[in-house]
């Protein structure tokens, strides 16, 4: 379990890693964190004739809020998880963070990285696309912004990025006033992959939903829960609605098998996830494991 | 002088001695030695099931640079294979080769080694190997494999069929009693189809090997985690071809053994051939890959039993079939482990009539052989889940149906009609004392009304027996088990009186090192910093044929024990003659020499004597200098562990998730050298247990044949986390057999584990009729179960 021959640059701009990228093109790959990529280097899954180390590009490790919350592709999962302007602006955030992997892994793992590698299981992907965030994507040629669903349409291991753009920064808009959030994930220990995840962000005027964004993961890929959302928005608060919603979650979610479930048994738990996700919502009491 | 407080060990809470350097990181394991211009070896792997090997291409791997050498199949002709130990009357032999001979035969089978500057250009080498494979059809289910037409895994055997073995066997001393009668007259008749799941010892260390060949000298010096190093060091001179006299195994710390590490492995006689033919040292360290795909797996069985009862709860009679999924070779204890399920099945119940087949069948899959546990586990969970199964078909209370059949207090030594000798126990007792701490009655009455609220709790017990101490070695011979069961144990006081013990026995986490040198001290008298304990130099420490250490110091505290009485006789003696008196009038008591009776005034430390031993000046005639004694002990009978062990859950019936409530443990394994380090081994095998139960397992894709839990991603170990916390209690029934009273235990938690977490299932979710026949329990297998049955 030792990776193959690779040439290693850490350049220490943006500008330096394009360049770089535009360079080398489909035989670079980008290291962020390392958590997924090294493990597939030394599996020698990932073969990369070059690898471009941006652990040293400090300007893309930052957290901002003014306005719509910004940050940088290298932030890691543990500063994003312990940030207070992170946890005000969408303390979906925080809660998500906090069932990925384990400390080690959040102290190095990053959320660039996360969205990049794009693995269906990771938590970070959905949870974006609930907030409707946008990343955006620097190249030689330029920047450009990028919805979620956009970067992620119906991809594994993958995203819509090209081979010489950098994922640099990622942009959520402010939460609606009166919004709350429900995140539940069921994994068969604490910090593996989530067999199935739901993230649910609602808004309701009362007692009626107004606005609801949902998003699974733990499928063949991340994706927004369109018939669940259908179901909510206009419906009054309560099991009728949630029940409604979940049936409308496992519909739409794009289940798979694997050594730890079924795809029956994922898109059942979708269904139960998204009720507990949104009992949470409802009862503003955020969420976890199970 | 000293107080006895000071100078009896036995029974105390020691610390492990071993903890300071492994917690300080001043633990050496393999990965830490590299002798001078060490080179290193990795090993093609099979990625098919079941293909023929037409040819290896090894040309462009030797051309690169930095490689050394590329073994393949061709290298090997004059060198052997390890033969397996355990060999049944009528089990058809198929050792496992070194390298796979022309047909590979489960996924990550050894094709091809490269030695080369390093791990790295190793494994570049690796990727210049060209195989030519045929794909052949492969089979990875045990009744697949015995079907008409299917692949057959070894062509000289004839066909997937290794052995059928039936009991009553070879010495059930004419208790076979009368299965189709019992039947006949059974009121009631149970059944139960059991999948026991595939898994292993996973240790946080992989294998490891460095070997050292001196062309010089012609001696090869090998160091390895095995934890039966002069087993190995005759198996491996056997397979090279050379004297044992010219090889020495070195054993440093083991990160893990499991009995996995019981077994010979190809890797063994590769990095030694190569190293043979490079006259370098060859490292070889196991990837976590390889650890999966290549170390041994265990336990996975199909078992059908059928237990005939009369309505007042009795058993009748128990017959069964055990198909044991021997994977694609048998390793080296054969089919071991599935004999004992056969021969401990009856567990603690007075089950006069029983019939037991055990068949081995060959799968495209990882060889299945020495795991803790050795076949117990998995015969508990079929006894187990089989008297629940009997309880609630019955109407009766499943505490209450194992009472009403447990062997009594006063009914040892047992025989079985499983072919052992139960040497001790108080079966009733510890169940009853299991019920009281778990609060039974409390938990029965908590369970309806949280069913009400929606809460679904269980309870299941499970009861057990750990036959350990193998074992004599005439009952070894008359199994066909091709080694002995003694442990040798030498022990010598220096002239300062101090004691140096010499085992044979492997330290891997058990605590041999602190527990012989608490029997040593307590047998000397003496303080335990006064003892040093050596070991894992197969130039130094005694034979040993078993080395299934965690079950074994019972035999090697005895052995420890005789040869300190010997030394204290000499000391007597010796000592006599100092004082100037008859040697029966002299003892040895409080670490002192004294004339009886006269011990403040004629009395010499062990010191005094020991110094004199050295010099040698007035020794009685015919005395020899020195003070040292070796003894080697074979056991006069196996002795019994047993227990009960109580598993409250609740069920969350939406997602099929099980939350533990409490877990309590009542084991009696004889008289404790070491509380301290028995609730350790307690802990220890019950999280083995449980992982199994839950977590763990090997799953093979039946299209292709593939390894799915191939990282521990896909194969999950149990953290803290995942398990409960363990309410442990003890009983202590000595055993009459060995001195001390002592009986194995490092194995013991994880035989009950399994059936009491399906049993808590199963009672769980009574009110749907669910059936937990499975292991591990996953959460989609039990909502899948919980879905079926309507809930």
């Amino acid at each position: 379990m030792k990776p193959a021959v690779f040439d290693y640059s850490a350049p220490e701009s943006i500008a330096e890693t394009v360049d770089l990228l535009a360079e080398h093109g489909s035989g670079a790959k980008v290291l962020a964190g390392g958590q997924s990529l090294v493990p597939m280097l030394n599996f020698r899954l990932a073969r990369p004739a070059h690898l471009i180390d941006v652990n040293g590009v400090d300007e893309l490790s930052y957290i901002s809020a003014n306005g719509a919350l910004r940050i940088g592709s290298m932030t890691r999962l543990t500063a994003l998880g312990e940030s207070g302007d992170v946890a005000r602006a969408h303390p979906i955030i925080p809660a998500a963070v906090a069932q990925i992997g384990h400390r080690a892994i959040r102290n190095r793992g990053t959320i660039g990285g996360s969205l990049a590698h794009n693995d269906p299981a990771a938590e970070l992907p959905a949870v974006l696309m609930a907030l409707d965030a946008e990343v955006t994507a620097r190249s030689a040629d330029g920047e450009r912004v990028v919805g979620m669903q956009e970067l992620i349409e119906d991809r594994l291991f993958e995203t819509t990025l090209g081979d010489t753009e950098l994922l640099t920064e990622i942009r959520i808009p402010a939460a609606a006033a009166g919004s709350s959030f429900g995140f539940r994930e069921f994994a068969r220990r604490h910090g593996d992959f989530a067999l199935a995840g739901v993230a649910a962000v609602i808004t309701t005027d009362g007692s009626t939903i107004t606005q609801a964004a949902l998003a699974a993961f733990g499928g063949t890929h991340a994706t927004r829960l369109p018939t669940a959302e259908a179901a909510l928005v206009g419906a009054e608060t309560g099991d009728a609605a949630f029940a409604a919603a979940g049936a409308g979650a496992a519909a739409d979610f794009p289940s798979t098998s694997d050594v730890h479930g079924t795809a029956d048994y994922r898109s059942h738990l979708i269904n139960v996830l998204t009720v507990r996700a949104l009992q949470d919502a409802a009862g503003n009491s955020g969420g976890g494991n199970g | 002088m000293t107080t006895t407080q000071e100078t009896r060990w036995i029974g105390v809470s020691a610390p492990r001695r071993e903890d300071a350097p492994l917690i300080r990181g001043r633990g050496r394991y393999i990965a830490d030695i590299e002798p001078a211009g060490t080179v290193h070896m990795a090993i093609l792997r099979s990625p098919y099931a079941h293909a023929r090997i037409n040819g290896i291409d090894t040309a462009a791997a030797e051309a690169l640079d930095g490689v050394y050498c590329v073994l393949t199949a061709a290298d090997l002709e004059g060198i052997g294979d390890f033969p397996t130990i355990w060999r049944l009357p009528g089990q058809k032999e198929s050792n496992t080769p070194a390298l796979a001979p022309g047909k590979a035969r489960y996924v990550g089978e050894p094709v091809a080694a490269v030695v080369a500057d390093s791990r790295y250009m190793a494994e570049d080498a690796l990727d210049l190997l060209d195989v030519d494979y045929e794909i052949l059809d492969h089979v990875v289910d045990v009744e697949a494999a015995l079907a008409d037409g299917a692949p057959v895994i070894n062509e000289d055997l004839g066909d997937n069929t290794i052995i059928e073995y039936t009991f009553p066997g070879i010495n059930a001393l004419g208790v076979a009693g009368d299965i189709d009668g019992a039947f006949e007259e059974a009121d009631e008749i149970v059944s139960g189809r059991f999948k026991v799941g595939r898994y292993s010892g996973v240790a946080l260390e992989t294998r490891g090997l460095v070997a050292e060949w001196d062309d010089l000298r012609q001696t090869l010096t090998l160091h390895s985690g095995s934890q039966v190093a002069s087993l190995l060091r005759t198996e491996l001179a056997a397979a090279l071809g050379i004297p044992e006299t010219s090889v020495r195994i070195l054993t440093p710390n083991i990160g893990g053994a499991f009995g996995n590490q019981w077994d010979r492995y190809p890797e063994d006689i590769l990095v030694s051939l190569a190293s043979m033919k490079l006259g370098r040292p060859v490292k070889w360290i196991e990837d976590r890959r390889e650890a999966l795909q290549a170390t041994v797996h265990g336990r996975e069985q199909l078992q059908e039993w059928q237990l005939a009862a009369s309505s007042d709860g009795t058993v009748l009679g128990l017959k069964g079939r055990v198909l044991s999924d021997q994977g694609a070779h048998l390793h080296s204890v054969g089919i071991g482990p599935a004999w004992v399920t056969g021969a401990a099945a009856v567990n603690q119940y007075k089950i006069a009539n029983y019939h037991c087949d055990v068949v081995g069948v060959a799968t495209n899959k990882t060889p299945n052989s020495t795991f803790r546990g050795f076949g117990g586990p998995e015969a508990m969970f079929g006894i187990e889940r089989m008297m629940d199964k009997t309880a609630r078909r019955l109407g009766i209370d499943p505490a209450e149906l194992r009472r009403r059949n447990m062997i009594q207090a006063d009914e040892f030594p047992y025989f079985s009609p499983g072919g052992a000798v139960y040497d001790s126990g108080n079966y009733p007792a510890a169940l009853a004392k299991a019920l009281e701490a778990v609060e039974y009655d409390k938990v029965r009455e908590e369970q309806q009304s949280l069913r009400e609220q929606g809460v679904y709790r269980g309870i299941g017990i499970a009861s057990y027996i750990h036959v350990s101490g193998f074992g004599p070695s005439a009952i070894l011979g008359i199994l066909d088990y091709y080694t002995g069961g003694y442990e040798g144990s030498t022990v010598k006081i220096d002239p300062h009186g101090r004691a140096t013990l010499y085992t044979g026995m492997i330290p891997m986490g058990q605590g041999t090192e602190t527990t012989l040198a608490q029997v040593a001290a307590d047998q000397l008298e003496i303080d335990i910093a006064n003892v040093r304990v050596v070991w894992g130099d197969t130039d130094q420490t005694p034979y040993t044929g078993f080395g299934s250490a965690g079950s074994r110091s019972n035999v090697a505290a005895v052995a420890v024990i005789k040869a300190i009485e010997e030394i204290k006789a000499k000391a007597v003696r010796i000592g006599a003659g100092l004082l100037e008196a008859d040697p029966d009038d002299v003892a040895y008591a409080d670490g002192r020499i004294s004339v009886k009776g006269a011990e403040e005034m004629r009395s010499l430390t062990l010191a005094d004597v020991a110094q004199q031993a050295y010099w040698a000046h007035k020794l009685p005639e015919g005395e020899q200098p020195t003070l040292e004694a070796t003894y080697v002990y074979d056991p006069a009978n196996f002795t019994t562990a047993c227990g009960t062990h109580v598993a409250v859950v609740d069920v969350d019936i939406d997602t099929g998730k099980i939350d533990w409530v409490k877990y309590v443990v009542v084991d009696d394994a004889g008289t404790i050298i070491n509380p301290l380090l028995v609730e350790g081994q307690i802990q220890g095998a019950l999280s083995n247990g449980l992982g199994g139960a839950m977590l763990e397992e090997f799953v093979y894709d039946e299209e292709t044949g593939q390894l799915l839990s191939s990282t521990l991603m896909d194969y999950l170990v149990p953290s803290f986390t995942d398990l409960p916390d363990f309410e442990i209690h003890h009983l202590v029934t000595p055993s009459p057999h060995t001195e001390g009273g002592f009986k194995g235990m490092g194995e013991a938690g994880c035989f009950p584990a399994a059936p009491a977490l399906a049993n808590a299932v199963a009672d769980a979710l009574s009110h749907l009729g669910v059936e937990v026949d499975q292991t591990p329990v996953t959460p989609s297998r039990l909502w899948s179960l919980i879905d079926q049955a309507g809930g």
